[in-house]
C-alpha cells in the first residue's frame, strides 16, 4: 500500500491537466469457500482480489483505470495516462484529512476460526438436510466468506479506510421421486464473522430447506392468470428492490431514464407505502461503515406514505442532479468505478395482520418464497419468480403451486399495494448492475398487490 | 513471472504435483453519451491460479497480489486447504494430450487503431441511433476491446499457451411513442477493427426498436410458440449443466441413469463442438490442458453421455472430454443442429401463435433440475403464418424436457451467442403464455 504522502502527490498530479476530481481506490480482498457435498468436505478454494482503481472526473466525464499492480511507479503511470485525456488549467487537491474510525463489530473474524470448526458446522447442517427424508437425494452446504480491506482517497480531502467482513451460509437440498426432481436453496448472509451461525438459525433453515424440497415434489404448475398476490415478508422485498429500488438509483435517474425522474415530492405509490434504504444496519449483509467513495453510510427515507422523498445518489451523479450524495456509492471491487447502489432496502411495517390479509383475499396467490428478479429501469418492466407458492381460495391457503413468474411495471405496481402487514423481515442476495455484483438485503413485511400478471405452465397441455 | 521456480517451491513443500496458470488481460472501454465520451476505462490485470496435490487431495488458490513472497504463502494455503478435504476423489494434474487441434489465433492489434477513430466511430453509432425521431434517449453506447493471454504449465512438463483478441460494440436505444417506451440494442463482436461498421450497427438497432414499438400484451392461453435462435440458445445454456458428469456423480441431474436412452425427439441433435467455425471462439484445450474435441451430447434423441474433467473421467473410467473450465465442467460451443426451413417457412403453418425474441430473468425463472421454466418475454404475434405486431409483458412457461419432445420444426438459421451457445429458430407445438387483460 502506498503511503499517504505519495497518495497526496498522485492526487495533485492527477489534477495537473484540468480534471476537477481525482480518486484512488485500493483494495485487498481474500475470499474463502468451503463446500460440503453429502457427508464429505468436497472443495476448499481461496481467491485474492488485489489492486487499485483510479478515477478522474471533469465536468461529468470520467476516465477510469485499474490494475493489480499497486507499485508507486505503476499507479503514477496510470494517473498520467488517464490525465492525458483532459486539457485545462491545473487544480489543487485538498489536503487529505485523517481517516475516521470504522467499526465493523465483528466478533469472530473468519480467519481466526480453525477450518475444522467450520467444516463441523457444514457437515452437521448437511446431515440435517440429508437425513430429513429418504426422498432427499443430495445436500450441499457451503460457507462463503470474504474480508475486503479498502482505502479510498480523493482530491476533496477524503482519506478513508474500511474493512468489510462478509459471511454467507448456503444450504441446498434436492428431492427426487418418480423421476421428478426439485431443488431448494437458502443463503442467509451477514456482515459478520463466524457468529453468523448464532444469528441466522441455520439448523432450522436446513430443516426447512429439506421440507420444502419434499413439499415441492407434489406442487402443481400454477395456471397462468391475473390475480391478487400476497407476498410474504423477507425475500418478498425483491419486488420493491426490482420495481422501485433500481429505478431510484441515480444511475437511471440522472439520464432521465427512470420513470421516477423529476418526481420528488410527488405520489409514486399508494399511501400505505413507506420505504427506506439503509447502509448502516448492524450486521446486515448490505452494510458498510463507509461507502466506496469514503462517505459515511446512512439511513435514507425513499418514500413516505407514497410520496417520493429521495433518490440513491453517488458523488458524480449528485453533481449532475444537484442532489446530495446519500452514501450509496458502491462497487464490486477495484475493477469498477462506483455508482449509486442499494444497501438494505425495505418497505416499512404497516398495521395489518398477515392472517387478516389472507382472510380478506377471496382468490389469489400466496408467494411464500421468492427467487430472484430483474428490471429494466428505462421501461420499468420487472419480473421475479416464486419458488414456493400456495393458492388462496376463500381466504384460506390451499394447493401448493410451482413455476409462478410475476411481471409488472414498477411505477404501476406501487399504486397497487393495498395491504402492508406488521412483520418486517429481510432476505439476502447478490445484486448485479453496472458497478458489479454486491451484497444487498431486500426486505418487507407481508404485503398484498391487488392485481398482477402471473405466468405458469398449468392448465391445458 | 518465474513459474518454474514456483513449481519447484511447491514440490519442495511436499506437494506431489503443481499446476500454474497465469492469465494476463488488458482492455479499453469507451462509453459515449450525448455525442461525447463520458467514460473511458483502461485496465491491465494479471491473475495467477495454482492447484497442488497434497496427500492425494487437491488444494487451489487464485490471486492477484503477485510477488514471490505471496506465492510462498499461497502454496502454504494450498496445503492447508487440501488438508481440510475429506472426500475420497482422485486429484489429477495432467501430463498432456497426444495432440491438440489447431485453431486460428486472432491477433489483430486493436491498439494500432488511432483513439480518435474509435471515438468517432462510437459517437457515430450513438448519434445515428439518437437522431432517429422515435428515439428519446440512448441509454448507453459502448466500445470495448480486450487482449488476453494465458499460460498453463505444470510439474508434469505440460506447457500450453493461448491468446485472444477481440472487440465489441453496442448502443441501447430508448424508443418512445406516446406512453410506450421500449429499449433495443444489437451486440456486435469483431476480430479485426474493419469489421466494426457503426452505421450498420445503428441501423439494425433502430430497425429492432421501431419494430417493437407499440407492443400489446396477449390474452392468457396456450399458443404455438416460435423461439428465435437467440432465445433458444439462452434456454440451451441454462440447462447445459445437466450434461456434466459431476452433476451425474452428485445426483444433480435427471439424466443420471439415462445414457443410451431417448431423452428427446428423434431429430433432436445436440453437439458440443469446440472448433465450430460459426462460433465466436475456437477452443483448443481446457483449463486442465486436455485437448478439446467435438462430440454429440444428444444424437437422434438419444443421450450419448456426460462431459467430464479429469477427476470425473477417472471416477467413471472414461476418456477425458476436455470440458474443464472455470473450476467446473462446462460446454465449449454447444449447439442444436439446425433443420432445413427458412424462418418464413417455419412460421407459415401458424394461425395464432407467438414469436419470442427476448427472454428476461433467466437466472430466476428456470429450475434446471426439474426442467421447469417460466420467463418474462417479448416478441411478436404470429397470425395466418405472418409476423404481425409486437407483444411484451407476457410470461412463457413450460418444461424444457417436454419441449425437447414437442418441437414441430427446426429453422435453418443457426446462430451462436458470445458465450458459445448456438441454436436455430425453433417452433414448439404449444406453451402457456400469460398476459394482461385489457
Amino acid at each position: 500500500m502506498l503511503n499517504k504522502n505519495v497518495i497526496q502527490d498522485l492526487l495533485n498530479e492527477a489534477l495537473m491537466t484540468g480534471a476537477d476530481f481525482a480518486e484512488l481506490f485500493f483494495e485487498d480482498t481474500n475470499q474463502e469457500a468451503i463446500r460440503v457435498t453429502s457427508k464429505d468436505v468436497s472443495n476448499v478454494s481461496f481467491n485474492n482480489v488485489h489492486g487499485v482503481g483510479v478515477r478522474l472526473i471533469k465536468n461529468n466525464d470520467v476516465v477510469y483505470g485499474y490494475s493489480n499492480d499497486v507499485s508507486e511507479e505503476k499507479v503514477r503511470a496510470l494517473v498520467m495516462s488517464l490525465s492525458a485525456s483532459f486539457s485545462g488549467d491545473k487544480k489543487e487537491a485538498t489536503p487529505l484529512r485523517e481517516a475516521l474510525p470504522f467499526d465493523n463489530k465483528v466478533k469472530r473474524p473468519m480467519e481466526s476460526v480453525p477450518a475444522s470448526e467450520k467444516t463441523e458446522k457444514l457437515l452437521a447442517l448437511s446431515d440435517v438436510i440429508l437425513s430429513h427424508d429418504p426422498r432427499i437425494v443430495q445436500s450441499i452446504t457451503q460457507l462463503l466468506s470474504w474480508k475486503q480491506s479498502i482505502l479510498v482517497a480523493n482530491s476533496n480531502g477524503v482519506y478513508q479506510n474500511d474493512e468489510r467482513h462478509y459471511a454467507r451460509v448456503i444450504l441446498m437440498g434436492v428431492a427426487s421421486e418418480n423421476g421428478q426432481m426439485q431443488q431448494v436453496f437458502e443463503g442467509p448472509g451477514r456482515a459478520m464473522g463466524f457468529e453468523i451461525f448464532d444469528d441466522v438459525n441455520p439448523f432450522e433453515l436446513a430443516k426447512d430447506v429439506a421440507e420444502r424440497a419434499i413439499h415441492m415434489l407434489s406442487a402443481q404448475p400454477i395456471v397462468a392468470q391475473e390475480m391478487p398476490v400476497v407476498l410474504a415478508n423477507g425475500w418478498g422485498g425483491v419486488i420493491f428492490h426490482e420495481a422501485c429500488g433500481h429505478p431510484l438509483e441515480a444511475t437511471a435517474v440522472a439520464k432521465g431514464l427512470s420513470p421516477f425522474t423529476g418526481k420528488l415530492g410527488q405520489a409514486i405509490g399508494s399511501s400505505v407505502v413507506t420505504a427506506y434504504d439503509d447502509g448502516d444496519v448492524d450486521g446486515a449483509w448490505g452494510r458498510t461503515s463507509f461507502d466506496d467513495e469514503g462517505m459515511k453510510t446512512q439511513k435514507n427515507l425513499l418514500i413516505e406514505n407514497g410520496i417520493l422523498k429521495s433518490y440513491l445518489v453517488d458523488y458524480r451523479n449528485g453533481l449532475t442532479m444537484n442532489h446530495k450524495p446519500t452514501g450509496s456509492g458502491r462497487r464490486q471491487n477495484y475493477k469498477f468505478p462506483p455508482t449509486s447502489r442499494m444497501n438494505t432496502t425495505y418497505i416499512a411495517p404497516g398495521k395489518d395482520k398477515v392472517e387478516d390479509i389472507i382472510k380478506d383475499t377471496k382468490y389469489g396467490l400466496y408467494a411464500k418464497q421468492l427467487g430472484g428478479g430483474q428490471v429494466s429501469p428505462a421501461t420499468g418492466e420487472f419480473n421475479f419468480s416464486v419458488s414456493e407458492g400456495y393458492m388462496i381460495e376463500d381466504g384460506k391457503l390451499t394447493t401448493p403451486v410451482k413455476g409462478a413468474m410475476l411481471i409488472g411495471k414498477g411505477h404501476e405496481v406501487l399504486f397497487k399495494i393495498d395491504k402492508v402487514a406488521d412483520n418486517l423481515d429481510f432476505g439476502q442476495g447478490m445484486c448485479g448492475s453496472i458497478s458489479g455484483s454486491i451484497p444487498t438485503d431486500v426486505g418487507q413485511p407481508t404485503i398484498r398487490v391487488s392485481k398482477m400478471t402471473v405466468g405458469g405452465a398449468g392448465g391445458q397441455a | 513471472m518465474n513459474t518454474k521456480k514456483w513449481i519447484e517451491l511447491g514440490l519442495s513443500k511436499g506437494l506431489s504435483d503443481v499446476e500454474i496458470s497465469v492469465s494476463e488481460s488488458s482492455s479499453l472501454k469507451l462509453v459515449s453519451y450525448e455525442g461525447k465520451i463520458e467514460q473511458n476505462t483502461i485496465s491491465d490485470i494479471s491473475t495467477v491460479s495454482i492447484r497442488g496435490v497434497y496427500e492425494g487431495n487437491m488444494g487451489k488458490v487464485r490471486f492477484e497480489y503477485i510477488s514471490d513472497e505471496h506465492v510462498d504463502k499461497m502454496l502454504d494455503k494450498i496445503i492447508e486447504n487440501a488438508k481440510v478435504i475429506t472426500v475420497k476423489e482422485p486429484a489429477i494434474i495432467y501430463e498432456g494430450s497426444e495432440s491438440y487441434p489447431e485453431v486460428k489465433e486472432h491477433d489483430f492489434d486493436f491498439s494500432s487503431v488511432p483513439m480518435t477513430k474509435k471515438v468517432d466511430d462510437l459517437i457515430t453509432l450513438e448519434m445515428r441511433i439518437r437522431n432517429n425521431e422515435k428515439v428519446s434517449n440512448v441509454q448507453t453506447a459502448v466500445y470495448q476491446e480486450n487482449t488476453s493471454g494465458a499460460i498453463l504449465t505444470n510439474s508434469k512438463g505440460l506447457h500450453l499457451t493461448r491468446k485472444n483478441r477481440f472487440a465489441y460494440a453496442y448502443g441501447v436505444g430508448v424508443f418512445k411513442e406516446g406512453d410506450d417506451v421500449t429499449t433495443a440494442y444489437e451486440f456486435d463482436i469483431f476480430k479485426t477493427y474493419d469489421q466494426f461498421d457503426p452505421n450498420k450497427l445503428a441501423d439494425i438497432t433502430i430497425e429492432k426498436g421501431l419494430k417493437s414499438l407499440g407492443p400489446v400484451s396477449l390474452p392468457t392461453k396456450f399458443y404455438p410458440v416460435v423461439f428465435s435462435n437467440e432465445t433458444f440458445s439462452e434456454l440451451l445454456s441454462v440447462f447445459s449443466g445437466l450434461y456434466s458428469a459431476e452433476s451425474a456423480y452428485r445426483h444433480l441431474t435427471p439424466f443420471e441413469n439415462k445414457v443410451g436412452e431417448s431423452i428427446a425427439q428423434s431429430n433432436f441433435n445436440l453437439i458440443d463442438d469446440p472448433l465450430h467455425e460459426k462460433a465466436y471462439f475456437q477452443i483448443p484445450f481446457d483449463d486442465e490442458g486436455v485437448a478439446c474435441k467435438k462430440k454429440y451430447i444428444i444424437k437422434d434423441g438419444v443421450f450419448q453421455g456426460f462431459m467430464n474433467d479429469l477427476k470425473m473421467a477417472s471416477i467413471f473410467n472414461q476418456d477425458p472430454t476436455g470440458n474443464s473450465f472455470s473450476g467446473g465442467i462446462q460446454t465449449t460451443n454447444l449447439y442444436l443442429e439446425p433443420g432445413e426451413k427458412s424462418f418464413d417457412a417455419l412460421i407459415e403453418p401458424i394461425q395464432d401463435g407467438v414469436y419470442i425474441t427476448e427472454l428476461v430473468g433467466l437466472h430466476a425463472g428456470v429450475k434446471a433440475i426439474s426442467g421447469d421454466f417460466s420467463l418474462q418475454a417479448s416478441g411478436f404475434k404470429i397470425e395466418q403464418g405472418k409476423v404481425v405486431y409486437p407483444v411484451n409483458m407476457i410470461v412463457v412457461s413450460g418444461n424444457f424436457f417436454e419441449v425437447m419432445n414437442a418441437i414441430e420444426a427446426f429453422g435453418n438459421d443457426l446462430k451462436f451467442d458470445v458465450s458459445g451457445f448456438g441454436s436455430p429458430s425453433v417452433f414448439v407445438k404449444s406453451l402457456s403464455i400469460s398476459g394482461e387483460s385489457k
